[in-house]
């Protein structure tokens, strides 16, 4: 049992409880849950950690199995939501006498949750927060940097889409001499991409990051800028990227070949996410050089489609489309050539 | 009389830096002590001008002076406001603290702050007392620091920006390094660019401070707990760096009888959120004598008709009585605003039928209400123009889009419904300007 939290006998396991209350959408049982552990005396960073950010980490995985539809994904997030802010109610008590970070998600960051999490597991290891919400603009965390002068920027980034604008926090905070942490699962299970984007410290869940916080510098330099030949493709690439996933939509149709049995959402809804995912892979292997990002994201995908009774090989045709339009990207075109098919074999990964 | 003291430093010609007399206490530090600090004035420069905050400019500042140029750095600010000193660094680069400020002062920071003058004093290792280093450093944690450094030379030099004397730069050197006179000239000219970007930091708060006890009001709430119920509201700015605007909402009530008010004055920025101010001090009054719709909004039409103000104003009112079975009753009214849009819980999404005239315009105005049950599951969801009328690269969002857009999220909360609606809409725009957005969803459930 993750964390050993402390229970009554005889009940059930915390973590099952709520995850079960996840299943059911039950906000008063995840509550209960989270309240229960807490009065028992339980870590609070621990329940954020192995409970709900453990909890949350598995209704991604259904979704990507194709076991939930997406109301019931976003009825159990709104219920991680809520039992977050049992903890949030509780870390409001500790008093804050370590500084101030301000928690944020880049532009096309939506996952609000995990940003959630990070903010209340400093809070509660005693930092006053001020959170900003999803996709804030680089120009509103550019206002609350000048106007609060906090201690340290936190950002977390779950989706390859946002490392471009997570950099463009990561030089706003920077170049006020701010440090800034970084994490999310679109960083990796390392801190290879953080560093090349040019954060200061990576984390790889809210405890570590409680941890990395407080041993920030006090003040940083200004990120070096990336190499140009990169940032200048990734740019365009970025400003190509409707009229590119537009033309791959067309052209690819995993729609025809479903083998299985019928998907649960229909596979249309996961077509438009896998040719983004794609392309914003191919982005974040441009300014971060790690291309386990293209590969995995492979990977994630004919898993996707899978569990959707899709034809796997649709991802190979994928990688020849891609190959195909990227003519006037030639940085781009060589990394989908030698990284898109490697990870096909294997399985398992998240779009990491 | 202060021992040790050398005088004003300020009086002490400058030799050019890589001029014959540069070296001017020959053994005390390598060749190249200055060269290496020739070009740190224009670093400190680059790296102040990133940041307007007061805080972290001086953070900068000790950070890049130390142990670069000097061994310990205090920067001391002076706090017209409080009529006190800010003491910024020592060992810590972070620590802060303050001081009465006297203002009769006649040494150290004062005499620096009034003359705008600076300072050299010298610190000998068997001195007995402080004597000096209390003014130059008028704080005795930090003087403690000080004294421990010694011997040391201390040189207090003015922050001097757009003709005032706002501080002093108090550096200190330990061993027998000293202040050579091309340091003291190098200090003097790192502390006129440091006070200038210091002095816009300052000018910045100031301002800053003023706007923020003026915003706070207009800002969103934050949302109570409604019984039975489940409430959450999505809001952007079409600044995008602010957190006010043309668009509002609030919620007023208690029990089981609630108001959930949405609006949009005309305009936008920060003259349309001061009649967003006054729109919602309206219904907050209003709503203290009746939780009708339709009477709250014919106050607001009253109100604002009275204030002899041209501009208009459109709002949505749902009064949301939770009953004991679980569901809710609602009724609606609206002023020249799209009625809300109930989602239920098998997907299925119906437009209330409820209309009005904008409010602000007539002297004075009768509203129709419409009522409505929600039943468990069930989302109300309320919404200004820059949703719908949101431009991307195919023309308008549209309200076909947010209906169809809604079915899936179902019984997912009214969190999930707002967070997916402000997605979709900003993906839409990819990146283009838009106007006020603001949604405001009341669910029915826990």
């Amino acid at each position: 049992m993750p964390g050993g939290f402390p229970d009554a006998p005889g009940a059930p396991d915390p973590v099952a409880r709520f995850d079960d209350a996840l299943g059911r959408g039950d906000a008063d049982a995840a509550v209960e849950v989270v309240d229960g552990l807490l009065d028992a005396g339980a870590d609070p960073l621990g329940v954020l950690v192995d409970v709900i950010a453990a909890g949350l980490r598995r209704i991604g995985e259904r979704w990507q199995r194709a076991e939930w539809t997406v109301a019931q994904e976003h009825a159990a997030t709104a219920v991680a939501v809520v039992a977050t802010r049992a903890v949030a109610r509780r870390a409001e008590r500790v008093p804050a006498t370590r500084g101030q970070v301000v928690v944020a998600c880049a532009e096309r960051e939506w996952h609000a949750l995990p940003a959630t999490i990070i903010a209340c597991a400093l809070r509660t290891a005693g930092w006053q927060t001020t959170l900003l919400g999803a996709a804030t603009p680089t120009r509103r965390l550019s206002q609350y940097l000048h106007d609060l002068g906090p201690d340290a920027v936190a950002v977390s980034c779950s989706v390859l889409g946002s490392l471009p604008a997570t950099r463009h926090f990561i030089e706003a905070g920077t170049a006020a001499g701010i440090p800034v942490l970084v994490g999310g699962a679109a960083f990796g299970p390392d801190p290879v991409r953080a560093l090349a984007l040019g954060a200061t410290a990576w984390a790889p869940d809210a405890r570590a990051a409680a941890t990395a916080v407080a041993g920030l510098p006090a003040v940083v330099p200004t990120a070096p800028p990336l190499p140009q030949a990169v940032a200048a493709e990734q740019a365009a690439l970025e400003l190509a990227h409707d009229r590119l996933a537009a033309d791959l939509r067309v052209r690819w149709s995993p729609t025809a070949r479903v083998v299985g049995t019928p998907p649960l959402d229909g596979i249309d809804g996961v077509v438009g996410s896998v040719v983004d995912q794609a392309l914003h892979a191919i982005s974040a292997v441009l300014l971060t050089g790690d291309t386990r990002a293209l590969s995995w994201t492979a990977d994630w995908a004919e898993a996707l489609l899978a569990a959707r009774g899709a034809d796997p090989a649709l991802v190979t045709e994928l990688g020849d489309l891609l190959t195909a339009a990227l003519p006037e990207f030639p940085l781009a075109l060589d990394l989908v050539e030698r990284h898109w098919d490697r990870g096909l074999t294997t399985s398992g990964h998240l779009p990491t | 009389m202060i021992p040790g003291t050398a005088g004003p430093a300020a009086g002490i010609p400058a030799p050019p830096l890589d001029g014959p007399g540069a070296a001017t206490r020959d053994g005390d530090h390598g060749p190249g002590w200055s060269g290496q600090h020739a070009e740190l004035a224009d670093e400190v420069t680059t790296a102040l001008a990133g940041s307007l905050n007061l805080r972290r400019t001086v953070l900068r500042l000790v950070d890049l002076l130390r142990p670069r140029f000097a061994d310990w750095v205090l920067v001391v600010l002076a706090d017209h406001r409080l009529g006190r000193l800010s003491l910024h660094g020592g060992t810590d680069p972070t620590f802060t603290d303050s001081v009465a400020r006297n203002p009769a002062e006649e040494l150290g920071a004062g005499r620096v702050l009034r003359s705008g003058q600076g300072e050299l004093l010298h610190v000998a290792a068997d001195w007995p007392t402080t004597d000096g280093l209390d003014s130059l450093v008028p704080h005795d944690a930090l003087r403690a620091q000080a004294v421990d450094l010694r011997p040391a030379d201390v040189l207090g030099v003015p922050l001097t920006a757009r003709g005032s004397t706002i501080g002093v730069l108090v550096l200190l050197r330990g061993g027998d390094r000293g202040f050579p006179a091309e340091d003291i000239a190098l200090a003097e000219r790192i502390a006129g660019r440091a006070a200038t970007a210091l002095d816009s930091a300052r000018l910045y708060e100031d301002r800053n401070r003023v706007a923020s006890v003026l915003q706070a009001g207009l800002r969103p709430p934050s949302l109570p707990r409604i019984p039975g119920m489940r409430i959450a509201a999505g809001f952007r700015a079409a600044a995008d760096h602010s957190d006010i605007s043309g668009d509002f909402y609030d919620v007023h009530g208690h029990g089981d009888d609630w108001l959930l008010a949405l609006g949009d004055v005309c305009g936008k920025g920060v003259e349309a959120a001061v009649l967003n101010g006054r729109a919602r001090q309206s219904i907050r009054t209003a709503v203290h004598f009746d939780r009708s719709p339709a009477v709250v909004l014919g106050a607001l039409n009253s109100a604002l008709y009275d204030d002899g103000d041209a501009r208009f104003v459109t709002a949505v009112c749902t009064r949301v009585r939770p009953g004991a079975d679980g569901g809710a009753e609602v009724t609606v009214a609206v002023a020249g605003h799209p009625p809300p849009i109930v989602l239920r819980a098998d997907g299925t999404v119906e437009e209330l039928a409820v209309r009005g005239i904008v409010a602000g315009v007539r002297p004075s105005a009768t509203y129709t209400e419409v009522k409505d049950t929600l039943a468990t599951g069930d989302t109300l969801l309320m919404f200004t123009d820059g949703i719908y009328e949101a431009r991307g690269a195919r023309g308008f969002y549209g309200m076909d889009r947010l209906t169809r857009l809604l079915p899936v999220y179902a019984g997912a909360g009214p969190e999930a419904v707002c967070e997916a609606v402000e997605q979709d809409v900003v993906e839409y725009l990819a990146g283009r300007p838009h106007d006020d957005m603001a949604l405001f969803a009341v669910f029915c459930g826990r």
